[in-house]
């Protein structure tokens, strides 16, 4: 194999922020000088230019060795970006180009300019060979650059920082984590407990200082200061761990430890994670697979004629609470977007609109109402809560009604006994009212309108009409 | 060592965002670090801080949701500063007619949820609901993400005989919470609140009358250690329990480390359980001119109606002595109005014989709460001279209020104090001789009503 390209191809975001590979010249004479057309291995090679780089006989070649890694670094850059954008782009509604400002911020003009340090020098400035591969450092620290984490955070993605991790973990949890999950000694467990007591000591309570005066966002990695810190602290505690450079390795396996154990849970025992997951490139997926809610309350007896009884009395005011629920769930959602910034509770009602009135699909909902992506149609509707809250609130609609004109002729005990029966026919009945609206069929635009999506878009006329 | 870091890939641990997730303002925040700054123990601030961060997080969320149920925060544990360093859970919190407690997950998701034995095992904070509250706090946000109906948890917890540790924690698998929040929802909305049965709170004042000797000597070893490394579950859900307490061991906890306040906390500690634990007399019925049982059964002889009109005669009954001794008290300024009522016990301290008036009045005003006194003057009968080292104590709930002698150089023959509390205060007296021989009185009380 011939040394690749990527020594002296730098990915690049241009003026027009465009990204843009470029060659630097200097540096591909310089690799061709050193490896010629040997067949030699990526690692190696990274070896050989890290030598160069560190020992700083030659500052012409500890210059030209840095470039070729920082064109390498921003190879894996660009790379770490197109694997979030291929697993979240989508969904969440944004492309890996939007991704690369970020992170890749290199002019890659040779020699270089002094006075800036781009975040790919900072990735090379922070390595350290005997830790592992360039690449997988790179990627690390990607997935740990602050403003990316906001973007992504504001998109709907999330990662949970090795600091927050720590923050939150008791020694208790510590304890029975790295027992039973990861089967440590006991001097192991001890060890790693003080150093998380020593670390809890000195770090959050300096968060919590920040906090107080305005500092926000992702919990950054602990000073050299704080290191020092809780090295002292561990001192006074006979753990023999005297410098930063130990401490916050031992820090970050830590929080390896627990991330491994996190993943794990999380991966068996949250599987509603995955509802919002459904990609919906078919009209809405999502709420297809909403589990019923219709068995919430317990089993009562079961006697046929009382029911059919209750459903003489509940049929004619069916309408009227559906159109009671409808008002009340839809002002309320209005009234909390009203708070917020911008056109919020507008477009949330174009949004419902466009659903159930015109059977547009969501990701064509995003586009047409500017929205980032499905995945914000999905958080600015939250269906599957709307769903829940009409049902809910004709329950509580319903039975005040029926109670109301059967609390003459009944004793409390039937009161009782007919409330439960109550709830299990209104389940079942709002039930296949809200199932006609969300079923499968409803991309066929000549199917008739359901009657709650025709109570719905009444409502949402209506609303119109006072705006 | 090499990074374990590189093990894991880099997509595998970016998440989703569930939808339902709740935003924490900046409001949420400063709120939350303001509440910090009453406690001293750097890992109780962040324990604190991110309880309430839970707390808004469930408000928010509930709004959002329903704007017709009230949520009531001010009984809430987070606001007890004691409980809320004790107990690592945010308890007492309502909801419409419903009981709930939030425990909070962080981003550390574990299988078990620590649960403090407190909010299962004892009436008074088990709630109707517990409630998981999952809180990023680098992200400023939060996830109401599962709960569980206390008498699913009571049944789930008999069948699997689960018991909580020796840390008075009971580790719960998170598999028992339900997480289909709409649930929670419609049973806040639609349920009954009869239909889940709580335990009914108990009385301490007898255990407490039989543990309060133990609990005086182990409360002071409390300064520097947890509750329960040195109580017992028995001991210690008593302290848990009774406010005064907890805010005691919270008082003790609090002090610096080596101030001289101790020698007075553990004074004002004998005086506190006994407070809590006696017979109460209510002096209040003398108002009505009757003793109460209490009373009846110590001797108190209650006095007529004051009147400073009568002479002095060389013979006097206990009425004529105390109309004296008010009359002295009246020209040193102390003003007694003429609905007070007296009473007087006769009793021995190693053989030297004692007597005690108590007066007592109400005071009405208009615009601050009612309140009511409590005169005591303590004098030999027949008002025969004192020994020198003879001193009195008062306290209340709160400390010791009074704890004098007599005054060689003022050449009274008798102590007397006056203390003044709200109605719903109680007041508890000791007299001692300086070397450590006291008698204690019943808690004084005073009640209009019964």
């Amino acid at each position: 194999m011939v040394i690749a390209s990527k020594y002296w191809e730098i990915v690049k975001i241009d003026a027009a922020g465009k990204k843009r590979v470029q060659e630097i010249p200097t540096a591909k004479k310089f690799c061709t000088q050193i490896f010629g057309t040997l067949n030699i291995s990526d690692a190696e090679v990274q070896s050989q230019l890290w030598k160069l780089y560190t020992t700083k006989s030659s500052a012409d070649k500890h210059l030209l060795a840095e470039c070729c890694l920082l064109c390498f670094i921003s190879w894996i850059i660009e790379q770490s970006c197109l694997k979030l954008a291929e697993k979240f782009g989508e969904y969440h509604g944004f492309s890996y180009a939007d991704l690369l400002p970020y992170v890749l911020d290199d002019d890659g003009r040779f020699p270089r300019n002094n006075s800036y340090e781009s975040f790919s020098q900072r990735i090379l400035k922070s390595f350290d060979q005997k830790r592992g591969s360039l690449a997988s450092w790179t990627s690390v620290k990607v997935k740990q650059n602050p403003a990316l984490s906001q973007f992504l955070l504001e998109c709907g993605v999330y990662l949970v920082s090795d600091w927050a991790i720590l923050n939150d973990t008791k020694p208790k949890q510590l304890e029975r984590i790295l027992r039973e999950f990861h089967c440590l000694t006991v001097k192991e467990i001890e060890d790693y407990k003080k150093i998380l007591h020593s670390y809890h000591g000195v770090y959050r309570s300096q968060r919590l200082q920040q906090r107080s005066v305005g500092i926000r966002g992702k919990c950054p990695a602990p000073t050299n200061e704080q290191l020092q810190q809780i090295a002292n602290s561990l001192s006074v505690e006979s753990v023999p761990l005297k410098t930063s450079d130990t401490i916050i390795t031992r820090l970050q396996n830590l929080s390896t430890l627990l991330r491994q154990y996190r993943v794990h849970v999380r991966g068996g025992l949250l599987p509603a994670d995955s509802l919002d997951a459904v990609v919906g490139s078919k009209g809405n997926g999502l709420i297809d697979k909403i589990p019923s809610t219709s068995t919430a309350i317990a089993n009562p007896g079961d006697s046929e004629e009382e029911e059919s009884e209750f459903l003489q009395f509940y049929r004619p005011q069916f309408q009227a609470c559906l159109q009671h629920a409808l008002a009340t769930v839809i002002d309320l959602r209005v009234k909390q977007l009203e708070k917020k910034k911008g056109d919020k509770a507008k477009t949330y009602l174009q949004a419902l609109q466009l659903l159930h009135c015109q059977n547009i699909k969501m990701t064509d909902i995003a586009y047409r109402l500017g929205l980032r992506g499905q995945d914000t149609v999905t958080r600015l509707l939250k269906l599957k809560e709307f769903r829940a809250d009409i049902h809910q609130q004709m329950l509580v609609k319903l039975k005040e009604t029926v109670k109301n004109k059967v609390y003459t002729s009944y004793s409390i005990e039937k009161i009782q006994s007919l409330e439960d029966r109550i709830t299990i026919a209104l389940n079942e009945q709002i039930h296949k009212v809200i199932e006609e609206a969300t079923s499968p069929s409803r991309g066929d635009k000549s199917s008739p309108k359901s009657i709650f999506d025709d109570r719905l878009c009444k409502y949402l006329d209506s609303r119109n009409k006072f705006i | 060592m090499t990074y374990l870091t590189t093990t894991y890939s880099t997509i595998q641990e970016f998440e989703k965002l569930p939808a339902s997730a709740v935003e924490l303002s900046l409001e949420d925040i400063n709120k939350s670090i303001e509440i910090t700054t009453e406690f001293s123990s750097e890992q109780i601030k962040w324990q604190i801080y991110i309880n309430h961060l839970a707390l808004c997080v469930f408000q928010k969320w509930l709004l959002n949701r329903e704007d017709k149920l009230d949520i009531v925060i001010d009984k809430c544990t987070l606001f007890t500063p004691a409980i809320a360093t004790f107990v690592d859970a945010i308890g007492k919190l309502q909801v419409g007619e419903f009981k709930i407690c939030l425990l909070t997950v962080a981003s550390l998701t574990d299988e078990k949820v620590s649960i403090p034995r407190a909010v299962i095992d004892l009436p008074e904070y088990i709630p109707h609901f517990y409630v998981l509250v999952e809180v990023l706090e680098e992200e400023e946000m939060g996830i109401i993400s599962g709960f569980i109906p206390y008498d699913q948890l009571v049944k789930q917890k008999i069948d699997t005989q689960i018991q909580p540790d020796e840390d008075w924690i009971y580790e719960i698998p998170l598999t028992w919470f339900n997480n289909n929040l709409d649930t929670l929802l419609l049973y806040l909305r639609c349920l009954e609140v009869t239909t889940i049965s709580l335990p009914i709170i108990p009385n301490h004042s007898h255990n407490l009358s039989t543990i309060g000797n133990e609990l005086a000597l182990l409360l002071p070893e409390l300064k520097e250690k947890e509750l329960k490394s040195v109580l017992n579950w028995e001991q210690g859900s008593l302290i848990l329990t009774i406010p005064e307490l907890f805010n005691w061991v919270y008082q003790l906890q609090s002090q610096p480390k080596n101030t001289t306040n101790n020698l007075y906390l553990k004074q004002h500690l004998v005086d506190l359980i006994k407070l809590l634990s006696q017979p109460v007399l209510n002096v209040g019925r003398w108002l009505s001119d009757e003793l109460d049982e209490i009373a009846k059964e110590l001797s108190w002889v209650l006095l007529p109606s004051l009147s400073l009109a009568s002479e002095m005669k060389p013979m006097r009954t206990p009425e004529e002595e105390l109309e004296v001794i008010i009359r002295q008290l009246h020209q040193k300024g102390l003003e007694i109005p003429t609905q007070a009522r007296g009473a007087y016990q006769d009793f021995k301290l190693v053989g030297i014989p004692l007597r005690l008036y108590a007066v007592t009045w109400h005071l009405l005003e208009e615009y601050v709460s009612p309140e009511w006194t409590l005169l005591l003057i303590l004098g030999a009968p027949a008002l025969s001279s004192l020994p020198s080292n003879l001193k009195l104590r008062i306290s209340d709930q709160i400390g010791i209020l009074v704890d004098q002698g007599l005054n060689p150089a003022s050449g009274d023959s008798y102590l007397f104090t006056r203390v003044v509390g709200g109605w719903e205060e109680k007041f508890i007296v000791s007299i001692s001789l300086m070397d450590g021989i006291e008698v204690t009185l019943p808690t004084f009380s005073f009640n209009l009503e019964t």
